[in-house]
């Protein structure tokens, strides 16, 4: 039986000025259980992208359904089948970090026990036990990051979309994110994941969708890309570097 | 060469320019009159008061309530932002030229309100007082010991070590509340002695930690919680945008909330719960709540007392009614997969019932009516406060409406 595809992006156009789209024609698919990374250099459009997704923004043209939902015809199933790891932690400064994933449980509808089985095996991975009942006012960048990522995880939607999750983070959080989202999507959660650390995100992501000025230039597995590109047994980083210093499109 | 006095007026200018075309506002909204009416209200009980003083009478305890926390307390408007951290440090030399105003600000601000309180208060001292302290004196040593106080207040936010600097806190209140004390309570000469040897033992005392140049870090939050206060006293009366609010720990408040169902529909009371229990606004509707139980048991069991236990539960409404506003445009309300339309309904319903709380505990002050023989009173009493918290709950229902078809 074929599977549907947990996210789905038709021909999509869109940016903060009508006159002037940030997006043109994007189409992508996240299948389950896929690990996908959205890679571009500065302004490419990846964080847009995102937003689109994120419905924070409306698209110009074009749609985008997450696990067969729109926004339009059914915005409680869309959101609840997806959760965004942001760039830069957003918290609530007056909640701790188990209100914080306490919150994001009830909201995702998540059995309390299981929330309870999901906080303690997170915060034992992302060694925040100790910092559990600390207002997020008094973490470091590094660990509201972790907070922001937790939160995501606690959810266990169909799809994670997580924009440059590295940041902040210290080389035992990175290696606990990425182990992490293995295990998830073999138990058949997607992953849409922005990042510009290419030789890290190289080994862990099925394919690849390459964002440049706005247009996706090529995608596919590492080996496609490398043989759309001329470039068989490249690493990642200089297949991109070839493809935007040449703007191919 | 950067102009640092320019840059903070600059500075002063900006924010005065975002507060004040809501004054207007606010005296639209009827602040103005009830004030007006407070007023006249306060200046014929104390005209009367005066003119006919209980025996007994502990005025010396009343100035020292009165006037010691004005002398002593008080804080700085520095004005300063974050990104000051890395544009301004190479200023840090001259930076006291940029601290100037704000020190003249702080002593200038106490001076106003210890004068009228001072102006106010006279009659009632030397009316009750036998030993009055000529009132020049009076007003010079208070004068005096402001500019200690602040200087205390400056030194304390340099000190490096946190600890320090609460401890040197508490020194500061308890080295002012003696001076205003022996003044109250002691002849004059031997009582300025006092306090000037209290005062060089004070000051010499705030030598001995060490201090950091400019505390940077503590002067941006210090600055940032001040300008919150202010915009939260705005916000009591007019919508005010973007207002940043305190968060203090409150551990021991942690729990509230954590009973509430466990359901997607009732997450924003969740989050309203923990935000309100970590906020000022906590302390401010529990002060509301502790004054307004006392005032109402001291109105004794009769119309005063009653009209003041129920100005107190509406004030506490308006006070609350506060928390619709909170997280109105939360980023994460906005993404996770929360029921439509509820949050008007969790607000509406939080607020009620923490009113409610307060209605009956304030209420518990007329008991001795209930057993004294007037149990009609005070069942009219809670009936009262309890019809002004469903009033407000169906007002706060009605204001709504359009907000909430923007979710």
């Amino acid at each position: 039986m074929t599977q549907s595809p947990v996210l789905e992006i038709e021909a999509l156009s869109g940016g903060y000025n009508l006159n002037r789209p940030v997006l043109h024609d994007i189409g992508m698919k996240v299948m389950p259980g896929e690990m996908v990374g959205l890679i571009g250099l500065n302004g490419a459009g990846k964080s847009t992208t995102m937003k689109h997704i994120l419905g924070l923004m409306n698209p110009q043209k074009g749609e985008i359904r997450v696990n067969g939902a729109t926004r339009a015809r059914d915005l409680e199933q869309y959101q609840g089948a997806l959760a965004f790891v942001p760039e830069t932690p957003l918290l609530y400064e007056e909640m701790t970090v188990r209100e914080h994933l306490e919150f994001t449980a009830r909201a995702y509808g998540v059995e309390r026990g299981d929330y309870e089985a999901r906080a303690a095996e997170l915060s034992r991975l992302f060694r925040m036990e100790e910092k559990m009942d600390s207002l997020s006012v008094h973490l470091s960048k590094g660990m509201k990051q972790k907070v922001m990522i937790m939160c995501a995880f606690v959810a266990r939607p169909k799809l994670y979309i997580i924009d440059e999750p590295f940041l902040g983070l210290d080389p035992l959080g990175i290696r606990s994110l990425l182990d992490f989202m293995v295990k998830l999507r073999g138990e058949g959660a997607s992953i849409l994941l922005s990042s510009h650390i290419l030789s890290t995100i190289e080994n862990y992501c099925d394919r690849f969708v390459i964002l440049h000025q706005g247009r996706i230039i090529t995608q596919g597995t590492l080996e496609e890309i490398a043989a759309a590109a001329g470039m068989q047994g490249q690493p990642l980083e200089q297949i991109f570097y070839s493809l935007v210093q040449d703007g191919r499109s | 060469m950067m102009d640092l006095l320019q840059l903070r007026r600059k500075r002063s200018g900006s924010f005065w320019g975002g507060i004040v075309p809501y004054f207007g506002y606010v005296l639209q909204s009827g602040v103005a009159v009830l004030f007006l009416f407070c007023l006249i209200a306060f200046a014929a009980w104390y005209t009367a008061f005066v003119r006919d003083l209980p025996a007994g009478l502990p005025i010396r305890w009343i100035a020292l309530v009165l006037l010691a926390p004005f002398a002593i307390g008080g804080g700085f408007r520095t004005y300063l932002q974050p990104a000051d951290i890395v544009f301004l440090l190479p200023q840090e030399a001259r930076m006291n030229r940029y601290f100037a105003p704000a020190w003249r600000g702080a002593v200038i601000r106490k001076y106003v309100i210890l004068a009228i309180l001072l102006i106010t208060f006279w009659p009632l001292y030397i009316t009750a007082e036998d030993q009055a302290k000529p009132f020049g004196w009076t007003a010079l040593v208070l004068a005096a010991w402001s500019i200690v106080a602040s200087l205390g207040s400056w030194r304390e936010l340099t000190f490096v070590s946190r600890r320090a600097a609460a401890g040197y806190r508490l020194l500061r209140w308890a080295a002012g509340a003696l001076a205003v004390a022996a003044w109250l309570w002691h002849p004059a000469g031997r009582a300025l002695l006092f306090i000037v040897v209290l005062a060089a033992a004070y000051l010499a005392a705030l030598r001995l930690p060490p201090r950091l140049r400019v505390p940077w870090e503590i002067l941006i939050a210090a600055e940032k919680n001040h300008a919150a206060r202010a915009m939260t006293v705005l916000g009591w009366f007019v919508e005010v945008p973007g207002r940043e609010q305190r968060v203090h720990v409150r551990r021991w408040l942690s729990g509230l909330g954590s009973r509430i169902p466990w359901e997607p529909a009732q997450v924003y009371r969740y989050l309203l719960t923990k935000s309100f229990v970590r906020s000022d606004m906590f302390m401010i509707v529990l002060r509301a709540g502790v004054v307004g139980a006392a005032l109402a048991y001291l109105g004794g069991q009769n119309l005063l007392g009653s009209v003041v236990y129920l100005f107190f539960v509406f004030v506490i409404g308006v006070q609350l009614s506060e928390l619709r506003r909170v997280h109105s445009e939360s980023f994460w309300l906005s993404l996770y997969p929360v029921p439509a339309g509820r949050r008007k309904d969790n607000a509406v319903r939080l607020i009620f019932r923490i009113q409610l709380w307060y209605a009956v505990l304030m209420w518990l002050v007329f008991i001795p009516s209930l057993l004294g023989g007037q149990p009609l009173q005070a069942v009219y009493m809670l009936a009262g406060g309890l019809a002004i918290a469903f009033l407000q709950r169906v007002y706060g229902k009605r204001s709504r409406k359009g907000e909430e078809e923007d979710e």
